[in-house]
């Protein structure tokens, strides 16, 4: 994983993969630490420690390297990961990190994530959140709005997928993630 | 997202524009978007995928995804359906792979063996 953007991609790959059909993510930056929390409603986890690169639910072999891999970046700049099952089912996962840290690794291209996600997995709802002060949230995307308004051969036209690129990115700027360098 | 007025907007355009040219999906291009597959790039791969499709006005294809394959070392794959004919799977297709691939294979329907994984079911 090169940045946050592909880990972040990844643990939304989970919660596809656990048969979720509606997942909210919640971003934000609180005294240049990242924090990301992500609900999602489809299986979620057994009494293992998923952290644990040895236990995964895949059945083409029998390591899984996506969640102990971002734990470790998440650590490695002082900050955490930790992942358990909601009430209502599903899991929320919270992790935090320290992008000022020296082995922080930069976001890379957030926004991308959320349009290759919305168009990778057209049958479920992903709704995305920026977190300003006081814990208020903020809507930045639903995408079953768009899909009520375009077609998945649409999503694959340029002038489409860029707009919703732009709105995405526009927000995350507005928190101060950018693309390239983290905080700004 | 507030600007959801502006969005049907564009729609329509592009959808005007789809009118014009748009078939059935005779070819279908699935990405493995797995942990291994997301490690190794494989969205730059569907990305580059998607562009090129706009770019050549290939309407009738269409890119979906799918989880590990169980050959992480080959990552990036991708398999390649075509109405009528034999599925095939390629591996280690980065960007430029996806370029050559696509402007070989789905344009004009030759295998790419450079990049070939398997053949068939």
């Amino acid at each position: 994983m090169r940045d946050l953007a592909d880990h972040l991609f990844d643990v939304l790959e989970n919660s596809v993969k656990a048969g979720a059909t509606e997942v909210k993510i919640i971003l934000g930056i609180k005294d240049k630490l990242f924090f990301c929390k992500i609900v999602d409603n489809g299986s979620g986890i057994k009494d293992e420690d998923v952290t644990d690169p040895f236990v995964t639910s895949r059945k083409t072999r029998k390591v899984g390297l996506g969640l102990p891999l971002l734990k470790r970046a998440a650590e490695s700049t002082g900050g955490f990961l930790k992942i358990y099952n909601s009430e209502k089912g599903g899991i929320i996962l919270e992790f935090e990190m320290d992008m000022t840290h020296i082995d922080a690794k930069p976001f890379g291209d957030i926004a991308r994530t959320f349009v290759d996600a919305i168009y990778s997995w057209p049958d479920v709802d992903f709704e995305i959140f920026t977190n300003i002060e006081n814990n208020k949230k903020f809507p930045i995307l639903n995408s079953r709005k768009i899909k009520n308004i375009v077609n998945q051969y649409e999503m694959q036209q340029k002038e489409i997928r860029d707009f919703i690129y732009q709105s995405i990115d526009q927000e995350l700027r507005k928190i101060g993630i950018d693309n390239q360098f983290g905080i700004l | 997202m507030k600007n959801l007025e502006e969005l049907k907007k564009i729609r329509e355009r592009v959808r005007k524009d789809l009118e014009l040219r748009t078939g059935k999906h005779r070819i279908k291009i699935v990405v493995c978007l797995g942990t291994c597959g997301i490690a190794a790039g494989a969205r730059e791969t569907m990305n580059t995928l998607i562009d090129l499709i706009a770019k050549n006005d290939t309407s009738d294809t269409i890119v979906t995804t799918a989880g590990c394959a169980g050959f992480c070392e080959q990552e990036p794959m991708i398999q390649l359906y075509i109405e009528d004919k034999e599925p095939v799977v390629y591996g280690k297709v980065d960007a430029k792979a996806a370029k050559e691939i696509f402007e070989k294979h789905v344009l004009k329907g030759e295998i790419v063996e450079k990049y070939l994984f398997s053949k068939g079911k």
